[in-house]
């Protein structure tokens, strides 16, 4: 073991880097106000140090978990001895406390990193600055409301382990790290934004130098919903990935305005419009990542995963009043600056169709957030409890859906400021048939529900629509190249990397949109008693209960049915789902079994107990058609998100003038 | 106009805010705060093995049975539940007061199969003066509905269960649910 206390060294590792922070944050500002260099440089590298000291405070957690050091409160409180080593090391963020310490450390990071390599601008020392005040809050926190690293002055011999939920599937090592990469990273064009208004430079500037920073957090956030609902798929047993619980939905309302936002700075990139738009979409991200963990940390909205009240709830409540009103008071102050100078040439632009995917995020946005806060204004106004469920979020916002997978499919081939009336003509002809000809099989073939086929048609117009880009792209360049398609192809591929990142996007979010639409429309669920050595039929397959089995490992007892699943008289897989008990406390969590195949999952969860005396289990049948398609979908987006920003890094700006016709017309 | 839009701004934040600390004063429906069903019950009976230190007072089985007829305080523990750690010196405070008054106190050690040693551990470093068990397989920890650990039931003399504390007890608890057991 340790011979120094792990506790006190990472109470001081945090308490100095909140010092730092605070020093930052007023040095960088007084700095840039007062011109004065080496002020400047000495906050950017108070940020560098703070970063090492965040670091050497993750570095003793993690000494501390998997030495089993009960003396460290958060380690006496959720961890435990038999976990394996993994378990431990994701323990780190399983709660609470954890978990903000795992936020203020990616926030010193990216911080750093910006310090180091962000180009010299009026702007950088302001949005370090920032970086460093948002720091001050989440080190504050850690320092002074929520310390992991309290000593336990009498430690216990063992711990509870972390909830049992988060120790039964490997996502939950993926998923938070994603989830807090996508916060941290969109807090940059957050701070950069602030820095605009601060400076009144709210042109172009801050958004070039954050574009990367945006598109990354972008990813990461994506990434980590797609891993959220997997995780949910694999863990929590009712065969679903999305259940618009409170949790998810706080989750998902920063990604909803991110993704307006990252479209929306485009045409401020082209035609020095939207300003405002941009500088609210973009405080409305980072206010609502804050006002998600406030939701989640306080018991304000019941969630099934709620991390339940404390301290922590307050202060991340005037924390988002506080950002809400800097940030907007800000905004009203400099309203002059921001304000539009253009008007839009036509709504039939690019433009205007980039203000169209702003007003459907924005309306998405406000329909989730009012079912999430609904439950909350009719208990204040009323003294009611009231629920809303998953009915109220698909009717709102499966129509706003299919408007957005309309919007996709055109905008890209609008040019900027005005349409043809001859190109825009054939194109939509092109698209509505796409859209009628996919709408008319899928019905010819099965698919009568309206939402799947509409869905169906709109991804045949959407690929036509991608069909519409590259060919426009493409057949100019093969006529003057006079070379090979496939080298045409290459070569489009990695000059238009933003172009073509753009695409793959656009097409994973196809994928998706048809995988959610055919896997909530036409699921089947039932539940099955089976007795061992019987057999039941499921939608084609049958299955037999073979035998039960136990398990025991140090960290947790297993028990569970083997199932052989035969299709046509032909065996097909055998499925073992369980229920596992980690530790002598814990409920017990099931793990379901699937089997994934293309075109639909078959999915197993256990909802009866199995012991040596049991002669029958309860089995929970679900099958999905084309789920695994959102997890292929997830990953093709991360991919076309990582590929946009690959590459050389000419600038923005220089890119918007290369590129000045618009693409994606056949000529 | 400046000052108009910032007004506005002000305002709407501070609704928000009303709405938000209206959710967070009306306090969290915490579902561990559901009172027991046993309440008004017949304590549920058990006969635990006790720990050696205290077969010359209370012999090698400690059964529920055999004290009805006096106040009970059962405090159920575990060896890995850093709470108990911080009730056990409280817990033990109260027995030297409450016990020469005729309160019986016992500790069940549940949620925690074969872990004998820590159990003596923990009982030795409190040095726990009132008879400790091991409730090895938790049977009677479900017998009791535990949620959590520590829980702490209180008994009357007719052996119905009055109380229930969730969480660490603290001294005032203890002073006010033993006080109304022995007026």
């Amino acid at each position: 073991m340790f011979d120094l206390e792990l506790g006190p060294l990472g109470s001081a590792s945090v308490f100095l880097a909140f010092g730092l922070a605070v020093y930052g944050a007023v040095a960088g500002i007084v700095g840039a106000a007062r011109r004065d260099a080496r002020l400047q440089t000495s906050a950017r590298l108070a940020a560098v140090a703070g970063f090492i000291l965040a670091t050497a405070a993750v570095v003793v957690m993690q000494a501390a978990l998997l030495t089993n050091d009960f003396s460290v409160t958060y380690v006496a409180g959720h961890s435990r001895i038999a976990s394996p080593t993994w378990v431990k090391v994701v323990t780190m963020w399983a709660a609470l406390e954890g978990s903000i310490l795992l936020w203020s450390w990616l926030l010193t990071g990216y911080t750093a990193l910006l310090a180091v390599t962000a180009p010299l601008s009026p702007l950088r020392p302001y949005a370090i600055s920032i970086m460093q005040a948002v720091q001050v809050f989440f080190l504050g926190v850690l320092a002074f409301i929520a310390n992991p690293f309290k000593v336990v002055p009498l430690p216990p011999l063992d711990g509870p382990g972390p909830n049992e939920l988060l120790q039964n599937h490997w996502m939950m090592a993926v998923h938070p790290l994603l989830m807090y990469l996508g916060f941290v990273g969109l807090t940059v064009p957050f701070a950069y934004a602030m820095a605009a208004l601060i400076t009144r430079r709210p042109g172009t500037e801050w958004m070039a130098q954050t574009r990367r920073w945006t598109l990354t957090g972008w990813g990461f956030l994506s990434g980590a919903i797609v891993a959220g609902g997997w995780w949910s798929y694999e863990v929590l047993g009712w065969g679903g990935y999305w259940a618009w619980d409170p949790v998810e939905n706080v989750s998902f309302m920063p990604w909803l305005t991110a993704t307006a936002f990252i479209h929306s700075v485009q045409v401020q990139e082209r035609r020095r419009m939207l300003k405002p738009w941009n500088v609210l979409l973009i405080v409305t991200t980072f206010s609502l990542s804050i006002l998600g963990t406030f939701l989640t940390r306080s018991g304000v909205v019941s969630s099934v995963h709620a991390f339940g009240n404390g301290p922590v709830g307050p202060a991340f409540l005037v924390f988002f009043l506080l950002v809400t009103l800097t940030a907007f008071g800000l905004l009203a102050l400099r309203w002059d600056d921001v304000r539009d100078r253009a008007d839009l040439d036509s709504i039939v632009s690019r433009e205007g169709s980039f203000l169209g995917v702003n007003i459907l995020f924005v309306t998405l946005t406000a329909a989730v957030l009012l079912g999430t806060l609904f439950p909350l204004i009719v208990e204040a106004f009323t003294g009611d409890k009231v629920t809303v469920g998953a009915p109220f979020f698909d009717q709102t916002t499966l129509p706003l859906w299919l408007l957005v997978l309309a919007l996709m499919g055109i905008g890209p081939l609008l040019p900027w400021r005005r349409a043809e009336q001859q190109r825009l003509a054939r194109n939509l002809a092109l698209l509505t048939g796409a859209l009628v000809v996919s709408g008319a099989l899928a019905w010819l073939l099965g698919v009568h529900k309206v939402y799947p086929a509409l869905t169906v048609a709109l991804a045949g117009y959407n690929l036509m629509s991608l069909y519409l880009l590259l060919s426009g792209a493409l057949v100019p360049r093969l006529r003057l190249a006079n070379r090979g398609a496939l080298h045409v192809l290459r070569s489009y591929a990695v000059e238009s990397r933003r172009r073509v990142g753009s695409m793959i996007v656009h097409f994973a979010v196809v994928i998706v949109a048809v995988g959610v639409a055919f896997s909530s429309g036409y699921r089947v669920d039932e539940q099955i008693r089976l007795d061992f050595g019987s057999s039941a039929e499921f939608s084609g397959y049958t299955l037999t209960a073979v035998d039960r089995f136990m398990e025991r490992t140090p960290a947790r007892i297993s028990a569970g049915a083997v199932i052989e699943v035969t299709r046509g008289g032909r065996p097909v897989t055998t499925l073992r789902p369980r229920l596992n008990l980690f530790g002598e406390a814990g409920r017990t969590v099931p793990t379901p079994a699937v089997y994934y195949t293309a075109t639909h999952d078959l999915y197993l969860n256990l909802n009866s107990s199995v012991g040596p005396d049991t002669t029958f289990v309860v089995l929970r049948v679900v099958k999905s058609p084309l789920v695994t398609w959102i997890w292929v979908g997830g990953a093709i987006l991360l991919f076309g998100t990582a590929y946009s920003l690959g590459g050389g890094r000419r600038p923005a700006t220089a890119r918007a003038v290369a590129g000045e016709k618009p693409e994606g017309a056949p000529a | 106009m400046k000052l108009r839009r910032i007004a506005l701004i002000a305002v709407v934040v501070a609704a928000i805010g009303a709405l938000f600390a209206f959710g967070l004063l009306r306090g969290n429906p915490d579902d561990r705060n559901i009172t027991s069903n046993l309440i008004g019950k017949p304590a549920p009976t058990f006969a635990l093995p006790l720990y050696e230190r205290y077969w010359p007072d209370y012999g090698e089985t400690f059964s529920l049975q055999a004290h009805v007829g006096r106040p009970l305080v059962i405090n159920f523990w575990a060896s890995w539940c850093l709470p108990c750690y911080e009730e056990a010196p409280v817990l033990q405070q109260a027995w030297q007061t409450y016990g020469p008054q005729g309160v019986q106190f016992v500790g069940i050690q549940t949620q925690d199969r074969d872990k004998r040693d820590e159990g003596r551990t923990f009982i030795a470093r409190f040095n726990l003066g009132f008879p400790n068990v091991l409730d090895n397989d938790s049977l009677v920890g479900v017998d009791w509905a535990l949620y959590g650990v520590p829980e702490t039931f209180f008994v009357d003399a007719s052996g119905k269960v009055v109380a229930k504390h969730i969480g660490p007890v603290t001294a005032a608890v203890l002073d006010q649910q033993l006080g109304a057991l022995l007026r």
